[in-house]
């Protein structure tokens, strides 16, 4: 199982992100963020549909793809929402067929929802 | 053991590049020098060029501008120490080739001129050479004497051999910008849609293919172009090139029928180049059922090529670790093979070449369990 999160920082901004340890990954951003912050949706699936996801986001979001000097990161620009965002991947996976599926909201590594 | 994954439909959307294809039709525009002038003063890059320029109180020494002017080509002398020995077939094969010899094509020769009246070539020997040549085989009506005719010459005067060998390194490539390869094939069909001229058989050719893609919604695209969010693109124009008219059909109608929504991965190429060859051989048809069975296979294992790339390339590494005990390069012929070889073990009942999948034995072993286990 691999897995795609859709994660919104404090201030609102949407990111998003794969892993094969949404646990361990989470708690990873409490450096940069200073805070527990929920990957707000989290899918799980094949590893190639969900790196797919990831990789088509990245393409439809070029232009919308929040950049530090120049370089990409994994968040986006504040006029792209999470609601936005999840619509998105939503009907990707409808549309396109991928093997994955929503696997729980508000997720964050203190919570022993998901059996990894 | 019936085939596993069915192809499901994915919704077409219009493509916006059937508008926006910049190789459709020519821009038909011509501007004048005021516009580049414009288009630099805009810019950060070179804004910050000038003021380096200014900060070293450069300034450009018109006395160092090169002169052009005739001179009688026994003047000329050739540095071997400079410019590379004489390449007889470039001169017989290219430059002299009698069905594409053209004297309007030819370049002025780039040349210093020393204190001592030396006039050293830097660049362009093989074209002198080439008419010195065709003078002396009787080629140039009313020109007997290759000595005394005279050439266009670009000098600049100077002793100093080393900006001669530096001069020469940068008109043979360095420092220049070369043409890209979708540059190349942009040419070739304008020189055909725009200019009606199909003297050249390459240029034919090249549109041709072009215009198959095209009729299945695929485009050619410069490398790196933002153009490549859109579906159908492809920027790997050598690979393209490397196929033919019914391997062209093949590789973009599979790909309009079933992955319209997405820009064309470069091993659709190689997959259908492979087998439109491996199945002829074998005298074989590639089959309605067995394209929309790989369509199925990919779209349920993958997603799309891309990401097939990713899993055959990894594949293909632990293989060749395996079977040879070293890490050996990534083998194009290896998207076809293993696609087939994972087609046939999750069931798929459709004839395909033998050669094709003999190539790498059992590589379909190493792909991800994940994989594989739904073969189970």
């Amino acid at each position: 199982m691999y897995y795609l999160y859709l994660i919104e920082n404090l201030n609102g901004r949407a990111g998003f992100g794969i892993t094969g340890n949404p646990k361990s990954r989470n708690r990873d951003y409490v450096a940069g963020c200073g805070d527990i912050v929920d990957f707000k949706y989290l899918y799980g699936g094949s590893s190639a549909h969900v790196k797919k996801i990831e990789n088509v986001i990245k393409n439809q979001y070029v232009d919308n793809v929040w950049k530090i000097d120049g370089r990409p990161l994994e968040w986006l620009n504040n006029d792209v929402s999470m609601d936005q965002l999840k619509d998105y991947v939503d009907t990707l996976i409808t549309e396109r067929h991928y093997r994955v599926e929503l696997v729980t909201n508000d997720y964050n590594f203190t919570k022993d929802e998901l059996d990894i | 053991m019936t085939f596993k994954f069915q192809y499901q439909d994915v919704v077409r959307r219009p493509n916006p590049m059937a508008t926006i294809n910049p190789l459709k039709r020519g821009s038909g525009k011509v501007v004048s020098l005021q516009d580049r002038v414009d288009t630099l003063e805009k810019s950060a890059s070179w804004n910050k060029s000038m003021k380096l320029w200014q900060e070293q109180n450069k300034k450009l020494d018109l006395s160092r501008m090169p002169k052009v002017k005739m001179f009688k080509l026994r003047y000329l002398v050739i540095d071997e120490d400079i410019q590379r020995s004489l390449d007889d077939k470039h001169c017989a094969v290219k430059i002299a080739n009698v069905n594409v010899f053209d004297p309007a094509l030819l370049q002025t020769a780039q040349c210093i001129l020393t204190s001592d009246n030396k006039l050293i070539s830097i660049d362009g020997q093989h074209t002198v050479s080439t008419i010195a040549g065709l003078i002396a085989a009787g080629m140039v009506n009313g020109v007997d004497d290759w000595r005394e005719f005279e050439f266009p010459i670009q000098y600049i005067e100077t002793d100093n051999l080393a900006f001669a060998r530096r001069a020469f390194s940068l008109l043979n490539g360095k420092g220049k910008k070369k043409q890209s390869a979708y540059m190349q094939l942009r040419n070739s069909v304008f020189i055909v849609r725009i200019d009606k001229d199909l003297s050249d058989d390459d240029d034919v050719s090249v549109e041709k293919l072009v215009s198959i893609a095209e009729k299945n919604e695929c485009f050619p695209i410069e490398s790196f172009s933002g153009l490549n969010k859109y579906p159908g693109t492809f920027g790997n124009i050598a690979t393209f090139k490397s196929c033919n008219e019914k391997e062209v059909e093949l590789a973009t109608s599979w790909h309009n029928e079933y992955f319209h929504y997405e820009s064309l991965h470069v091993s659709t190429f190689f997959i259908f180049r492979d087998i439109h060859r491996a199945f002829n051989s074998a005298k074989l048809p590639v089959t309605e059922t067995l394209q929309q069975e790989l369509a199925g296979l990919v779209q349920t294992l993958f997603g799309d090529l891309g990401q097939y790339q990713e899993s055959v390339t990894r594949a293909h590494r632990l293989w060749t670790v395996k079977r040879y005990g070293y890490q050996a390069n990534w083998d194009d012929d290896a998207y076809a093979c293993a696609l087939l070889q994972l087609y046939k073990k999750f069931g798929g009942q459709e004839r395909v070449a033998p050669n094709i999948i003999d190539r790498f034995d059992d590589i379909i072993d190493f792909f991800d369990e994940d994989i594989l286990s739904l073969a189970d």
